[in-house]
C-alpha cells in the first residue's frame, strides 16, 4: 500500500489532527447566532401567536367577519390562500380550539402596517356555540391566540390546472374569498370561477365584497336552491350539468362546504369523471353524528366511559361520551390538547391509545400505517367505545 | 400537577434516530431516561406524512449498515439486539447512474459492481475491484478501531491501509489507480451521501461509504422511515424510557461546569445526571447553555471553525401512473450533467439551477408504497446552506417553486414525460421545512462537512479535548460519524457510550 511514500503516508493521521486544531485556533472567538434559515421557518410557522380583534362586521345577513391583527400591527405569518387558522377560545377554565378558513388574502397578512387576517363565520342553527359566540359576543379589542396557515386546501401551481372551478356551499365560500382577493391583487395567477350554492339570496355570505372583485380572471356564479321569484341567476343545486357549463377542457375542482354537499358533489363529479388529480376536497370537518357512520357500534351510543389521560407521570380520569370525540372529552374536562383541522387529517392531535377501544370516523382517517399498528389515533376523529386510556403531550 | 420525576439518570434532547438510539442503549443498561422531542412524533426527518390519503416518505432514500438477516452490519445488528424489529425491504440495485453518454445500472456486491463497471468501460475490472477492496479493508479497520482502540505501531501493523490513506483526500487516493474518467464517473455518484467533493473528502469516509453500500446493499422499512422511528420509540418506552412530545428545550442548566438538567419552553425544570443533546453545538453554545458564561471560548472557536455541510431540497410527487407506465426503471437514480464532484459541490452553494439530482421511485423497492396505478417519485438535491441563507420569508415561496419547477422540468426532459401532467400530490420540502419540523440549525441535515480539516480520524483523536461541559454529550449528524440515518444511530450510541463510560469512571473514583 503506497499513496505518496512511506513516511508521508504514515504521518497522515497526525497531519489531519494538526490541521483540525489549527482551523479551530484561527477561528473567531465571538459567538454567532447565525440561523437565517431557521428564522424564515419561524416567520412562516411561529406556532400560536397573540392576536387582537380590530374589526367586527356583517358579511351578509347570516354571517360575521372578524379581523385580527398582531397587538403591534406588524406582519403576520405568510400563508396560502385557502388555508385555515386555528383559534383558541377561552371557555370557563378551558381553552377550545377551532379551525376557520381565512377569508382575507395572503397579501393582507403581509402589509407593512396593520397587517391582518379575517375569518367569516356563520350564525349556526343551534349546534355551534363558538359560531354563536363569534356572531354575538366578540368585540374589537378582544384578545385570542391563533395559529395561521394550516391545511392543504390551496392552489398549487405545480399540480393544479390554470382553470379552477370552485364549488362552494354556505360558509364554504371563505377559502375562495381568500383566493379571489389574492387573484384580484395580482399575486395569484389562475382563472377562478366560483359556483356558490345558497338557499336564498339572504344566505349568501360576503356577496358584496366578492362581487366587487369580478374580472376576466374571476367569475362568481350564485346558485339558489330555494324558491325565490325575483332571482335572475342560476337555480337549483350544483349539478353535473351546471358544473360542466363552467368547466374548461382542463379544470381543477376545489370543493368546500357542508358534509351533505360533499356527498352530493362526489356523485355529481363522478358523472363528469375528471381525473383524480383534478378534484380537491377541503377536509371533512367534525362528524355531526358519529352514530350514523357504518360500523359504529350502536349499543354504546348512550354510554359515558372513563377516559384515563396520561400526561408525563400524571394521570387524570375524566368522563367521555361515546358520541363525542376524545378531543371534545378532553376540552370539556379542561385538559389542553393541540388540535388543527379537527377532521383527522393534520395529525396535530396524534394520541396513543394505551388501553381500550375507539371508533375512528371512516370519512377521516388520515393516520400513518405504522401509527395504526401501534394504536395511535387522531383524537379529533376517535370516539370511545369502552373505557379508554390515552397518552397525550403535556401542553 | 407533576409531569416529570424529580430526577433522571439521563435527559435526551431530541427524539430522532440518534436520540432514540442513545435512549435504547441507556435503557438496555438499566438507566432511567427521559426523551424530550419538539415535534408530536418521533424520528425528526426519518418520518412520513399523509396527503390525500396516501402515505409519503419524507426523507429516507436508503439505509446503510443494515445488512441481510444472515449478515447484519452494525446498525441492523443494533436494532436486532435492542428488539427493534423492522420489516426491512432490500433495495434492488446500488444505483442507476445517468450521466451524459453513460446510462448504467449497478448492483451491490464488490465483484458484481466491478463487473458491471467493466461492461460499461471495458478493461477496468481489476482496477475497480482493487479500489473497492481497498475501501473494504479501510472499512473493516474503521469498524474494528471504533470498538478496540490501539497504539499507532499496532495500528500500522494490523491496519496498514487505513493508516496510510488517512491523510489523503479521496481524489488523491483514486488518482493512484489511474482509472479512465468514465469508470471514475461510475464510482462517484454516492459522493452526495457524504456531501463533499473528492478534493476535500477524506478517503476514509469514501471507503466506509462504498464498502458499506456497494458491499452489502441498502434497505428501507416497509412502512416508511416512520416505521423505524416509531418502533424505536415504542421499544424504548417498553424498556421504561419516558418520551414526551411537543416539548421544546430552551436551556441546558449548568453548574460548576457540569450539566444537571434542562428547562423547557413551557417552563418545566427537569433534572438529570447527564444530558444528551441533539441540537447543533452552534445553537447550544450560543443560546442554550445557562449560564451563558459556562461556555468556554474554545467551544465557540470550535463551532466557528467548522463548515456546515448540506441541507436538503426535495420535490415529492405522487403521480397518477405507475412507474412502468412512466418509464421509471430504477429505485435510485443519480443524475449529473457531470460527475465532477468538486464542480457539483461548488454548484450546490447557490440556489440553482441544480444539476446533481437524486431520484427515488419508492414503488420499485416497495410495490405497495402507493395505491395501484400510482407511484411515489422524489426528486432531491442537497444544497449547501449558503444560498438558502440569503432567502427572506417574503421571497421564500417564489424561490421554492422556481427550484421545484426546475427539478421537475429536468426530470421530465430525462424521462421524456411531462411529469406535470400526472401530479396527484406535490410536496416541496426545503431547508426551511427541515428547520421548522426539527429545529436543526439552518436546516442543515448533514452536520459539519467531511473535509481534510474536519477529518473523521481527527474527530476521533480530539474528541476528549472538544468535550467542554461535563456530563453534556451531543448526538446527531454534527457528531463524529457525520450525516445519514445509519450514522445517526452510530452517533447516538456513541453519546450513550460516553455517558456509560463516565458513569463507570466516576463510580470508581
Amino acid at each position: 500500500m503506497k499513496v505518496k511514500g512511506f513516511l508521508k503516508d504514515v504521518g497522515g493521521a497526525s497531519r489531519v489532527t494538526k490541521a483540525r486544531l489549527a482551523a479551530f485556533e484561527n477561528a473567531s472567538p465571538l459567538p454567532v447566532m447565525d440561523d437565517p434559515i431557521g428564522n424564515v421557518a419561524r416567520e412562516w410557522h411561529p406556532g400560536k401567536i397573540d392576536l387582537v380583534v380590530t374589526d367586527v362586521r356583517p358579511a351578509g345577513k347570516t354571517a360575521t367577519t372578524v379581523r385580527f391583527e398582531r397587538p403591534d400591527g406588524k406582519k403576520l405569518p405568510p400563508f396560502y390562500a385557502g388555508q385555515f387558522m386555528v383559534i383558541d377560545f377561552p371557555m370557563g377554565e378551558s381553552l377550545i380550539s377551532r379551525p376557520y378558513s381565512i377569508s382575507s388574502a395572503p397579501y393582507q397578512a403581509r402589509l407593512a402596517e396593520h397587517a391582518f387576517v379575517e375569518i367569516t363565520v356563520r350564525r349556526s342553527k343551534g349546534d355551534g356555540f363558538i359560531c354563536d359566540y363569534i356572531n354575538g359576543s366578540v368585540e374589537v379589542g378582544d384578545r385570542f391566540r391563533g395559529m395561521i396557515g394550516c391545511g392543504q386546501f390551496y392552489y398549487e401551481p405545480l399540480r393544479d390546472a390554470k382553470h379552477v372551478v370552485a364549488l362552494a356551499g354556505g360558509v364554504g365560500i371563505t377559502p375562495f374569498a381568500s383566493m379571489a382577493r389574492e387573484i384580484a391583487h395580482g399575486t395569484l395567477d389562475f382563472d377562478l370561477t366560483i359556483l356558490y350554492g345558497s338557499v336564498s339570496s339572504d344566505d349568501i355570505t360576503l356577496k358584496d365584497e366578492l362581487d366587487q372583485l369580478k374580472s376576466d380572471k374571476l367569475h362568481i356564479v350564485h346558485v339558489l336552491s330555494g324558491d325565490e321569484p325575483n332571482w335572475n341567476g342560476e337555480r337549483g343545486f350544483l349539478t353535473a350539468e351546471l358544473i360542466q357549463k363552467y368547466s374548461a377542457d382542463d379544470t381543477t375542482y376545489f370543493i368546500c362546504g357542508p358534509q351533505v354537499m360533499y356527498r352530493f358533489l362526489r356523485g355529481e363529479l363522478a358523472k363528469l369523471n375528471p381525473p383524480q388529480r383534478r378534484v380537491r376536497f377541503e377536509v371533512f370537518g367534525q362528524a355531526k353524528d358519529i352514530t350514523a357512520f357504518e360500523g359504529y357500534p350502536q349499543e354504546v351510543k348512550d354510554k359515558v366511559f372513563n377516559l384515563t389521560v396520561v400526561r408525563g407521570i400524571h394521570e387524570d380520569v375524566i368522563p367521555a361520551k361515546a358520541t363525542e370525540s376524545l378531543v371534545v372529552a378532553l376540552e370539556r374536562a379542561g385538559i389542553r390538547i393541540e388540535t388543527g383541522c379537527r377532521s383527522g387529517e393534520c395529525g396535530f392531535c396524534r394520541t396513543k391509545v394505551l388501553a381500550g377501544d375507539v371508533f375512528i370516523c371512516p370519512e377521516s382517517d388520515g393516520r400513518r400505517a405504522a401509527d395504526r399498528d401501534f394504536g395511535y389515533v387522531h383524537a379529533c376523529t376517535a370516539y370511545p367505545v369502552s373505557d379508554v386510556k390515552i397518552k397525550i403531550p403535556i401542553e | 400537577m407533576k409531569f416529570y420525576k424529580d430526577h433522571y439518570d439521563v435527559i435526551v434532547i431530541g427524539g430522532a434516530l440518534a436520540g432514540l438510539s442513545a435512549a435504547l442503549m441507556l435503557a438496555d443498561k438499566g438507566k432511567d431516561v427521559l426523551v424530550l422531542e419538539r415535534h408530536n412524533l418521533p424520528g425528526g426527518i426519518a418520518t412520513s406524512f399523509v396527503r390525500g390519503g396516501i402515505e409519503i416518505e419524507a426523507a429516507l432514500h436508503e439505509m446503510m449498515s443494515i445488512g441481510s438477516r444472515d449478515h447484519r452490519l452494525k446498525v441492523g445488528k443494533f436494532f436486532d439486539d435492542m428488539g427493534v424489529d423492522i420489516d426491512w425491504l432490500k433495495v434492488p440495485e446500488a444505483y442507476h447512474a445517468a450521466i451524459p453518454g453513460l446510462e448504467v445500472t449497478l448492483h451491490p456486491g464488490l465483484e458484481t459492481f466491478a463487473r458491471e463497471v467493466d461492461a460499461a468501460v471495458p478493461g477496468t475490472y481489476d482496477k475497480v475491484l482493487a479500489v473497492l477492496n481497498l475501501c473494504h479493508t479501510v472499512f473493516d479497520s474503521v469498524n474494528e478501531l471504533s470498538i478496540h482502540p490501539m497504539s499507532k505501531p499496532q495500528m500500522l501493523l494490523k491496519h496498514e491501509a487505513f493508516v496510510k490513506t488517512a491523510g489523503y483526500s479521496t481524489q488523491e487516493v483514486l488518482d493512484t489507480f489511474d482509472l479512465p474518467q468514465k469508470a471514475l464517473d461510475l464510482l462517484a455518484p454516492y459522493w452526495i451521501y457524504v456531501g463533499t467533493g473528492f478534493r476535500e473528502l477524506p478517503f476514509t469516509i469514501f471507503s466506509v461509504l462504498m464498502a458499506d453500500y456497494i458491499g452489502y446493499g441498502s434497505y428501507i422499512p416497509r412502512k416508511f422511515s416512520h416505521e423505524m422511528s416509531l418502533k424505536m420509540a415504542e421499544r424504548a418506552e417498553a424498556m421504561g424510557v419516558q418520551i414526551e412530545y411537543r416539548q421544546h428545550v430552551d436551556k441546558i442548566l449548568v453548574r460548576d461546569g457540569t450539566a444537571y438538567g434542562v428547562r423547557t419552553a413551557r417552563g418545566d425544570e427537569i433534572y438529570a445526571d447527564y444530558v444528551i443533546c441533539s441540537a447543533y453545538p452552534n445553537k447550544v453554545y450560543t443560546s442554550m447553555i445557562e449560564p451563558a458564561d459556562a461556555v468556554p471560548v474554545k467551544a465557540i472557536k470550535m463551532v466557528n471553525g467548522r463548515r456546515l455541510s448540506l441541507t436538503a431540497f426535495s420535490v415529492i410527487l405522487i403521480l397518477d401512473k405507475s412507474a412502468e407506465e412512466l418509464g421509471i426503471k430504477d429505485y435510485s437514480v443519480f443524475h449529473g450533467d457531470t460527475m465532477d464532484t468538486n464542480a457539483c459541490y461548488d454548484e450546490l452553494k447557490g440556489l440553482g439551477p441544480y444539476r446533481y439530482i437524486t431520484c427515488i421511485c419508492h414503488n420499485l423497492a416497495n410495490p405497495d408504497a402507493t395505491p395501484e396505478g400510482t407511484c411515489s417519485y422524489s426528486i432531491t438535491t442537497l444544497p449547501r446552506v449558503d444560498g438558502w441563507k440569503t432567502v427572506s420569508a417574503d421571497e421564500y415561496d417564489r424561490v421554492k417553486h422556481e427550484v421545484a419547477k426546475q427539478l421537475i422540468d429536468y426530470m421530465s426532459e430525462y424521462l421524456g414525460v411531462n411529469l406535470l401532467d400526472h401530479v396527484l400530490e406535490c410536496v416541496i420540502e426545503t431547508p426551511m421545512t427541515v428547520a421548522h419540523y426539527t429545529g436543526m440549525w439552518n436546516g442543515c441535515i448533514y452536520g459539519y462537512a467531511h473535509t481534510m480539516e474536519d477529518h473523521i480520524v481527527a474527530r476521533l483523536q480530539t474528541a476528549e479535548e472538544e468535550h467542554f461541559i461535563d456530563h453534556l454529550e451531543f448526538s446527531g449528524a454534527h457528531q463524529i460519524s457525520g450525516d445519514g440515518m445509519g450514522p445517526a444511530v452510530t452517533n447516538g450510541r456513541k453519546a450513550a457510550k460516553n455517558v456509560l463510560d463516565t458513569m463507570a469512571k466516576e463510580a470508581k473514583e
